[in-house]
């Protein structure tokens, strides 16, 4: 490490009068890789966005080469030497692993695009020990992983000073994690500063040599990798570490119905999963994107046609590999996708509440609106929305209600036994989160078994009386009362490589 | 299980417990009412909507350029306008709950009408009855088959369609031998009544339009279909069968295909291939034209009598002032595009 290349001085970015990031400052060497850890929210996004010129600081600079710099959008970044692998896969699959290489790259010349530049890309690529890869290959022939390769191998192969990686890893196995590894090295070598944001924890402190932590939108320390465990960095991430307040459900003596999942798997998103789940508990399924907490739901939920195991509801089969009849053999799902997948949002919000049980309120198949309306009036009620709102389209409410409708849609039937909700609080202010844990709980008391899937520890710990760790598709641990945070956490970020 | 039995169970008198709940329902309490009357606001709001001020003005303009037309407004008027909306409009009215459930339009029905009006033909013969209840069967079981194939395997409505009519047409063609098919014997006649002076189509026209209102807001099926064709993943997440539902409403739009295939060949006498027209597209206008969403999940049956009865007024109007044929058509296709433009902006408008 020699001489800063970059410098970020007093950042700070507040969205709609609350802070996302506040007076955040750190540097970063030449040659040197930095690492950038935070919990959800803690305003890692945020700042990576002002580096690559997505979004503008509301005050504070950022300094490239000794240089103040203002980069007006991802194009005056790159201008500027700054390249970003983002979260989400921005490679277009129609188009071949040169074209992709090259796309976005205003240094590669209009015609004859070919010569330098491909050969800075099969450099690239061989660094990555990609060679298996050919540049006319259509991106739609490689895997998932493979495509995340080559965004990254896309970055890389920029000449940037800087190069932002966002979870790059996030889908990758560990042998394709280690070409990457050794190619971020490789790059760093030849004198690009490189910032490696990520949540895997122990991968962070294998390849970074410093460690910038973020919570709540300020910086807590900048650390040398080499000084840091991955015990100390949950405890600069996490801060005070949340432990549960209040004790364990203990198990319900009665022999209510139960749940039983066993070998479920779903190919490269969830590996022989199994699980008893007792009526009147609440299980959570903790685990970061990729991690199959949300697939188990979804297979549950008919919505994974290729998955295979047993699963048994009431001691009797779950025709699992169609929604149709996961539903009518009593599964109800909240999807965590709530505009594209959940609500219908143009239809009257009384008219959601209903929708999964019309053939519940129906006698032969004909409805009655009286006993519509009544049964409308309850769960608006219910979930603690006005009843003179019944009629306006779901569209209108805010973030918060239209969760709290989504949630009520699938309560007070007696043909569901078990609820499943895949990050029920997303999006969702702190009232109304509480509302929902409230609703939650109380189906749970009615008799129902309630899953749910969550990245957010205050809501596993809050709400789980059985707390399950997943990773990389499968189940890691199985908390019972007594789970601490920094537990879960190294559970969930592969805080060992051997858990 | 009822309403009441609903309100007794277990999670809502749990929820009703907490302080939270109770608070926020109490904030806003309007004064009781009927519980009919509360059911018919919250059912009401669907119907009002800005594109609704579009087709006002666009019936005023007919009824203030009808006043200044000589036998636009007289009896015999108004029941010829009645009686060219009857055939398309029937088809309408299964066009309007295929387009409602998502599945877009059909281009088949003007061969399918052709193949049941031929087989209504041919099964003179067996009686009257027969003969109607034999055509039915067919129009639906043509119709219900490519909703099989779109609801169950997420076809693209307008390609399957394109190609059964192409199949359905080949057939009517290959089976009548390219030849107009007559009765051997005619029992259809009284299908060509006119009781108080209207065609009997105009009664089942407007029967059907009051049954399939009354079916897409009162049955289950009918209201998974709003679902459905407003947010289909959401329906398949949220465990609605949307492959039965689907061929619910292809079979409905089946029978009414079929019906209007009785009453033309009954017009007609006899039947050749080219005897369906335009009727595909007419009735993709009419309903259109009344409002109903080209996307799903927003519209009615009564839209599309308001749409069919419009159409027909404006070229029963153009055709009093002396207009061409070529314009009425190219007023039609204004109109549909109008309302068609309308309904995007004003559901663009809605969804922020």
């Amino acid at each position: 490490m020699s001489g800063v290349q970059i410098s970020v001085e007093g950042l700070n970015r507040s969205f709609g009068g609350v802070s996302a990031v506040q007076d955040v400052s750190f540097t970063v060497g030449t040659s040197e890789i930095h690492g950038l850890c935070g919990h959800n929210g803690a305003g890692k996004s945020t700042v990576v966005k002002m580096l690559s010129g997505q979004l503008a600081p509301d005050s504070g600079r950022i300094v490239i080469g000794g240089q103040p710099v203002v980069l007006g959008s991802r194009q005056a970044a790159q201008r500027l030497g700054v390249a970003l692998v983002d979260q989400e896969l921005s490679v277009v699959p129609e188009l071949t692993v040169r074209d992709n290489l090259l796309l976005g790259d205003f240094r590669a010349p209009l015609l004859n695009r070919r010569r330098a530049a491909i050969a800075r890309c099969r450099q690239v690529l061989s660094d990555m020990r990609l060679d298996r890869i050919r540049p006319q290959q259509p991106l739609s022939e490689l895997s998932i992983g493979e495509r995340q390769l080559v965004e990254v191998a896309r970055a890389l192969s920029q000449n940037a000073r800087l190069v932002i990686l966002d979870e790059p890893t996030a889908t990758l196995s560990d042998v394709e994690t280690e070409h990457v590894f050794t190619a971020i090295r490789r790059v760093a070598a030849q004198g690009c500063s490189v910032i490696f944001v990520s949540h895997r924890l122990s991968e962070v402190l294998e390849l970074c040599d410093t460690v910038t932590v973020l919570r709540d939108g300020h910086k807590i320390a900048t650390t040398p990798a080499s000084e840091l465990t991955v015990g100390n960095l949950i405890v600069q991430m996490l801060g005070e570490v949340p432990h549960r307040l209040t004790a364990a459900r203990a198990p319900d003596p009665r022999p209510g119905h139960s749940l039983r999942i066993e070998r479920l798997h779903v190919p490269g998103r969830l590996t022989d999963f199994s699980l008893t789940a007792q009526a009147g508990r609440v299980y959570a399924l903790a685990g970061q994107l990729g991690s199959g907490a949300s697939d188990v739901l979804r297979a549950l939920a008919g919505l994974h046609p290729q998955a295979t195991g047993t699963v048994e509801l009431r001691d009797r089969a779950v025709p699992f590999r169609s929604p149709v009849g996961a539903a009518r053999a009593g599964v109800a799902f909240a999807s965590n996708d709530r505009k594209s997948e959940g609500l219908f949002l143009d239809e009257p919000i009384a008219a959601n509440l209903l929708a999964t049980r019309l053939p519940t309120l129906a006698r032969a198949g004909v409805l009655s609106p009286r006993c519509e309306h009544q049964v409308a009036r309850s769960l608006a009620e219910l979930v603690g929305i006005a009843d003179h709102r019944l009629g306006e389209p779901a569209a209108v409410l805010s973030g918060g209600n239209q969760q709290k409708v989504f949630v009520g849609r699938s309560l007070g039937r007696d043909d569901v036994y078990a609820l499943l909700l895949d990050e029920p609080t997303r999006g969702v202010d702190i009232g109304g989160r509480a509302a929902i844990h409230r609703l939650l709980r109380a189906a749970a008391d009615a008799g129902l078994i309630v899953l749910f899937a969550s990245t957010e520890l205050e809501e596993l710990l809050e709400l789980g009386d059985v707390i399950i760790t997943m990773r990389e598709t499968r189940m890691v641990a199985r908390y019972e009362g007594g789970a601490d945070g920094v537990v879960l956490m190294r559970d969930m970020t592969r805080g060992e490589r051997t858990a | 299980m009822t309403a009441a039995n609903n309100d007794h169970s277990p999670v809502m008198a749990a929820a009703r417990d907490y302080p939270g709940g109770q608070a926020s329902a109490d904030t806003v309490r309007p004064t009781p009412t009927s519980a009919a009357g509360a059911a018919g606001r919250f059912l009401l709001w669907r119907g009002t909507d800005p594109l609704d001020i579009g087709i006002v003005i666009v019936v005023l303009a007919v009824i203030v350029t009808g006043a200044l037309t000589t036998r636009f407004f007289s009896v015999a008027n108004a029941r010829a306008i009645l009686a060219s909306t009857s055939w398309v409009g029937i088809t309408a009215i299964g066009a309007t709950v295929v387009m409602i459930a998502g599945s877009a339009v059909s281009l088949a029905v003007s061969q399918t009408a052709t193949v049941v009006a031929m087989i209504f033909l041919a099964t003179q013969q067996f009686g009257l009855a027969a003969a109607i209840v034999l055509a039915l069967l067919s129009g639906v079981a043509i119709t219900a088959l490519q909703g099989a194939v779109i609801g169950f395997w997420t076809a693209n409505p307008i390609v399957l369609t394109i190609a059964a009519g192409f199949a359905i047409g080949g057939v009517a063609t290959w089976i009548s031998g390219g030849t107009t098919v007559y009765p051997q014997v005619v029992r259809f006649n009284g299908l060509n009544d006119t009781p108080l002076g209207l065609p009997l189509a105009v009664y089942i026209l407007l029967a059907l339009t009051a049954a399939a209102q009354w079916f897409l807001r009162r049955t289950t099926a009918g209201r998974h279909m709003y679902l459905i064709g407003e947010n289909p993943r959401a329906a398949r997440a949220a465990g609605v069968p949307v492959g039965r539902v689907t061929v619910i409403a292809w079979a409905i739009f089946g029978a009414c295909i079929a019906l209007t295939g009785v009453f033309l060949a009954a017009f007609n006498t006899s039947a050749n291939a080219g005897l369906g027209g335009t009727l595909s597209l007419d009735a993709i206008a009419a309903v259109l034209a009344g409002g109903t969403a080209i996307g799903g999940g927003k519209g009615s049956a009564l839209r599309t009598l308001g749409g069919a009865l419009l159409i027909s007024a404006i070229s029963d109007l153009l055709l009093l002032r002396g207009f061409s044929t070529g314009i009425q058509l190219l007023v039609k296709g204004l109109l549909v595009g109008f309302v068609v433009i309308a309904v995007h902006v004003s559901s663009t408008r809605g969804r922020r």
